[in-house]
């Protein structure tokens, strides 16, 4: 549900990372925040703990520039990814255009990961979200690790939607860009 | 197009808005008014000198109200309809105008508090007609060419990267 200000010519987009804890979705906002064009960004806001584990949110306004005389944003967003973290990611989800959900490729995470993927979606059907018009990517990041799962294999655990795949490795950069640029198309095509 | 789903302010309700968040700013003493959507994005602000990074102030303010109003429900109070931090020099007063649009008022030694809360609860009941009325039900509709143009942006956005 983007704000459309037609009297200011703005529209706001929200984008949200999701997934397991240390899945890499703080990452992926921080690689963006520091490669991207700094005339595009805002400032990166984290509400994290002591030990830098995201304790609310993460938030980085994009700037896309003026398309068709609106001034277009999007607004990043990722959430905790530990399981008690649950009140705190149902808020952060609030008026979601889109969300990027970030796979760890490891073995050893598979039931986090299955985890967070039905709780996304558990948390997306309790705010009666029109999914339809939800843009949805999954990123499977750590592809740089040894012993993670096949793209194949989480694709079938974790894709039940079809959606757009993307394979990563969020501390190089690989794919951070190519999972952003998915969803903001996504998201401007569903909501239109 | 189709109209989307979501908040949508036409010309009409972002006049009426900056009017009366310069006049409440005027009567109340505040420094810097905003309303922003619940979701955290800004929808329009006053201010004369003080200018805070108003995004990151509309992020992080309508996920606080989110939280106290969490908060409510977890003490089994019906609502939470404000919230107040109180600083050295400055103070943050944000209230909800409707489900989807709160009012951040900031304020400092030069006013009370009891003034601004006044002043501001009777510019919420007329905000609230603003979002609340029939302007709410039409807009106009997105330029037909916005999702290529968009497309085009985005590819050069991240080009490179």
């Amino acid at each position: 549900m983007p704000l459309i200000n037609f009297a200011a010519r703005e529209i706001n987009y929200k984008i949200v990372y999701y997934g397991c804890g240390l899945c890499g979705k703080t990452t992926n906002i921080q690689y963006i925040h520091r490669t991207i064009n700094p005339e595009a960004r805002g400032k990166l806001v984290s509400i994290a703990t002591e030990e830098e584990r995201t304790l609310y949110f993460d938030f980085l306004p994009l700037t896309l520039g003026t398309v068709k005389g609106m001034q277009t944003r999007f607004h990043l967003y990722t959430v905790p990814g530990q399981s008690y973290y649950n009140a705190s990611r149902k808020l952060v989800l609030q008026g979601v255009d889109g969300v990027i959900f970030v796979a760890d490729s490891q073995i050893t995470r598979l039931d986090e990961n299955v985890e967070s993927y039905l709780n996304l979606w558990d948390n997306l059907l309790a705010q009666g979200d029109d999914l339809a018009k939800l843009g949805f990517v999954i990123q499977m990041n750590k592809r740089d690790l040894t012993d993670v799962f096949s793209v194949e294999d989480l694709n079938e655990l974790l894709n039940h939607t079809n959606s757009p795949v993307v394979e990563a490795s969020a501390i190089t950069g690989k794919g951070v860009f190519d999972t952003l640029k998915s969803v903001c198309k996504q998201v401007i095509s569903k909501t239109g | 197009m189709a109209r989307r789903k979501g908040l949508v302010i036409n010309d009409r309700q972002l006049d009426r808005c900056d009017d009366l968040l310069r006049k409440l700013k005027e009567v109340s003493g505040s420094s810097f008014l905003a309303l922003i959507s619940a979701s955290g994005q800004p929808i329009t602000t006053a201010s004369d000198e003080y200018h805070p990074e108003t995004l990151s102030l509309a992020s992080l303010a309508a996920s606080s109200f989110a939280a106290t109003r969490q908060l409510a429900k977890i003490l089994d109070e019906n609502e939470f309809t404000l919230l107040f931090h109180e600083g050295k020099a400055l103070n943050l007063h944000v209230s909800q105008v409707t489900d989807q649009v709160l009012l951040i008022v900031t304020f400092g030694r030069q006013t009370q508090v009891g003034k601004v809360r006044l002043y501001t609860q009777r510019a919420m009941e007329v905000l609230r007609q603003v979002f609340e009325g029939p302007d709410d039900e039409e807009g106009p509709a997105m330029d037909s060419g916005f999702e290529a143009d968009a497309g085009l942006a985005i590819d050069d956005l991240f080009k490179d990267l």
